[in-house]
């Protein structure tokens, strides 16, 4: 396990060591009991020297990304991994031509002199990584089970022994191909590329926008358990309002949307149920109440889900709002929002029914303890309250929430009340400044 | 550096900077040995040299010592070869055989286990009537199984000359140290055994030495034991299998870097004109060459046949043992006759 090193086979065999010597790296364990590794980036490519202990590669485990010190000082003279590949331990990974001699002595690393080291064990680079402990690893293995191929169930995208089962015990569509390494192939030759992945399938680098996007998701969801609540609301009412107001507002030069009523709605519900426009400080145990009713609006774009912030919506007129935020979402789009406009909202409304789509299940925008969802408007059949049925004009609402900090009752509670002004409007008149 | 600096000679004072910087290369060094395939787990101690340093230089050259495995830069300023920590990293069956003109035990891997062995050791010594004492190194960790206060209460009962010199370097693994203890200090469960105990920014070469010396002296001469908390930071991961950045944020780091013990000990030494730039050059230059040598030492030692693990078990085989030996002896030759190559080795 201590040498890396052999002699080229070919000058083994005529017996004349020359001053070049090939050495093989071989991948080691490079942590503790892994058994494969992803090439994340090569530093060196063939041709070049390098010295010992030079960095040359970056690979990914398990655990971490590690950088890998040269073994030796010498010339690179092929690589036997691409970036991006899974390769297991115990592969050969680098061959260096180094000068000086070996005083180890022969093939010390256990293959005999004229047998070429395969490069084996090289799975496709397709696959991502599988978060499992050991034991999980193990029952796959025993059940025949690819990993790969496991809905995680557990925390954080683990697969736990449960999903391994329910995998094992469900009908397999297709070639359910085993665990096992691919054939070993040949040496690939210096000259000749290395085969890029087969299949029909464009990899995109996970980074920037969409990479922080994940980040802040999967923050907000392992960190609050959410709970989201539904329902429906009857928007006559707010349809015939906005229609009456539009013109208006036109000749103001704004163009009025739903959404400011909404906003409207939500702040006058937050100011009665603070609760729901707070933050939890983990660390001194206490839930931060917020005097201000910042609100981040969901906008959509191609590059990614940007949340501008509207500040002090408690404190500006509809028409004011509309004005706002139409501005706001020019600029989301054009990624020029400065700092106030894209930082510290205290609660976030999602306007997820401009898509399409009735009813959702919103990811808080953490550290926010809940998002207000609002679904399209469209023709539904009601019961009225006399029993007849009708034709309404009906809106979806959804709130997630945190539940660490708000339980189903004061959410539904502060639903009911959002509900009551969107329901009716002309409510909101009774709030004004 | 506050207060008044210890008594000591000059040529001690640059001796010890020359072991902080050998043994930092030495540290970088092995973890690149551990990357490269060429030994296996590896613990680093970067950032804990002055704290290792400063306590061992207390000691007498036959006093012993019972270790954890991230002790190395002490146990190499008091004598242990360098070749040693590559030799146990790697699993070679010598790993564990240290200097027979050392008291030193082989380094413990179980969090604690040492301090019990270092309570046996200074037992042994009050009864032979051998004026050792017994110091036992483990980190904030240990302090929280049972085996230390196991350890320190039967010291205290049976007022023994341990020394239980607790690194504190902040973390567990990936636990800080204020997660795993709900007091203060680790020091001061000295209390509850009625021992002294001390706290000392172990990151001060010359605080830790001074503090150590009259704590060893006291312990050699009124045979009673000493609890002692240097307080340290460990700069880089717990092991080579491990990944601090997951768990400490950047400006933990950077505050442990700048309180980097080679930083300071080199300010202080420059300030007092004991140190200059061509002479920290030369260390640095004599540190590699002395590193390059424990590595050739490890690639000449490297190899040995698996059955050899038997060897070092007992000072004579038992019978049993002597079996399993040859067992093993005679599978691995066939393995090998079977053309499977030297694999099993």
């Amino acid at each position: 396990m201590l040498e890396g090193e052999q002699k080229d086979p070919a000058q083994a065999d005529r017996g004349a060591v020359g001053p070049i010597r090939s050495y093989q790296w071989i991948l080691p364990d490079v942590g503790e009991g892994i058994h494969e590794a992803e090439i994340v980036r090569w530093l060196v490519g063939p041709g070049d020297w390098v010295g010992l202990d030079q960095p040359i590669a970056d690979i990914q485990t398990d655990k971490s990304v590690m950088e890998i010190p040269s073994p030796v000082a010498g010339q690179v003279a092929r690589l036997f991994a691409q970036e991006g590949q899974l390769v297991r331990i115990g592969t050969v990974l680098v061959e260096f031509a180094v000068a000086a001699p070996n005083p180890a002595g022969d093939a010390p690393n256990g293959l005999p002199p004229g047998q070429s080291p395969h490069q084996a064990n090289l799975a496709p680079s397709s696959e991502r990584r599988v978060l499992a402990t050991p034991a999980v690893r193990r029952l796959a293995r025993e059940l025949g089970v690819n990993l790969q191929q496991v809905t995680p169930g557990g925390e954080g995208g683990r697969v736990r022994a449960e999903d391994v089962r329910r995998h094992a015990n469900a009908p397999q569509p297709t070639d359910d191909h085993p665990v096992e390494p691919v054939e070993p192939v040949e040496l690939v030759e210096p000259t000749a590329p290395l085969a890029s992945s087969p299949g029909r399938m464009d990899r995109v680098p996970f980074r920037g926008t969409r990479r922080a996007i994940a980040d802040h998701m999967v923050k907000a969801k392992f960190t609050a358990p959410h709970v989201t609540t539904m329902d429906e609301v009857d928007v006559a009412r707010l349809v015939a309002l906005r229609e009456s107001l539009r013109p208006e507002a036109e000749r103001r030069g704004v163009r009025l949307t739903y959404l400011p009523f909404v906003l409207k709605a939500a702040v006058t519900a937050l100011r009665e149920y603070p609760y729901l426009n707070a933050s939890l400080d983990d660390e001194r145990a206490e839930i931060v109440l917020k005097r201000e009713y910042h609100i981040g609006i969901a906008v959509d774009d191609p590059t990614g889900l940007v949340v501008p912030v509207l500040r002090d919506v408690d404190q500006k007129s509809i028409l004011q709002l509309s004005v706002e935020l139409a501005a706001l979402t020019e600029k989301a789009h054009a990624r020029t929002l400065s700092v106030p406009e894209s930082h510290g909202s205290t609660f976030t409304v999602t306007n997820f029914g401009s898509l399409g789509g009735r009813f959702a299940t919103p990811i808080i925008n953490y550290p926010e303890v809940a998002i207000l969802g609002t679904g399209r408007i469209e023709q539904r059949p009601i019961v009225l309250a006399d029993g007849s049925l009708a034709a309404r004009p009906v809106m979806g609402v959804v709130l997630t929430f945190d539940h660490r900090v708000i339980d189903g009752g004061l959410a539904a509670r502060f639903l009911n009340r959002v509900m009551g002004l969107l329901g009716y409007p002309e409510r909101l008149l009774l709030e004004m400044l | 550096m506050v207060g008044t600096p210890p008594n000591v000679a000059e040529d001690h004072l640059v001796d010890w900077f020359r072991w902080m910087i050998t043994m930092r290369t030495f540290d970088q060094r092995a973890w690149n040995l551990q990357r490269q395939g060429k030994i296996g787990t590896y613990a680093p101690f970067s950032g804990q040299e002055a704290a290792q340093i400063g306590c061992m230089s207390a000691l007498r050259a036959d006093d012993w010592i019972a270790s954890s495995y991230r002790e190395w830069a002490g146990l190499a300023y008091f004598g242990v070869p360098l070749v040693q920590p590559l030799l146990s990293s790697a699993g070679h069956p010598d790993g564990g055989c240290m200097p027979e003109s050392l008291n030193v035990l082989p380094i413990q891997v179980v969090i604690g286990a040492q301090l019990l062995h270092g309570v046996g050791l200074a037992w042994a010594s009050k009864l032979q009537q051998q004026g050792r004492v017994a110091m036992t190194v483990f980190g904030d960790g240990a302090t929280s199984q049972g085996d230390f206060h196991e350890a320190l209460n039967l010291a205290s009962v049976m007022k023994l000359p341990a020394i239980f010199v607790c690194q504190n370097n902040r973390w567990a693994i990936s636990l800080p140290v204020e997660r795993q203890m709900n007091v203060r200090s680790v020091a001061q469960r000295a209390l509850a055994y009625d021992i002294d105990g001390f706290r000392v920014d172990g990151n001060d070469v010359l605080a830790t030495a001074q503090v150590m010396r009259s704590v060893v002296d006291r312990v050699r001469q009124e045979q009673v034991p000493v609890l002692v908390e240097l307080v340290t930071y460990r700069l880089g991961a717990h092991t080579t299998a491990d990944d601090p950045t997951r768990y400490r944020d950047a400006g933990e780091q950077a505050a442990g870097a700048a309180a980097d013990p080679l930083v300071r000990y080199a300010a202080y030494l420059t300030a007092q004109g004991l140190l200059d730039a061509a002479a920290r050059a030369r260390m640095q230059q004599e540190a590699q060459s002395a590193v390059d040598h424990a590595v050739a030492e490890l690639e000449r030692r490297g190899r040995v046949d698996a059955w050899t693990v038997f060897d070092q078990v007992y000072a004579t085989r038992p019978a049993q043992l002597e079996e399993q030996r040859h067992e093993l002896q005679q599978r691995v030759l066939a393995h090998r006759a079977d053309g499977a190559g030297g694999g099993a080795r």
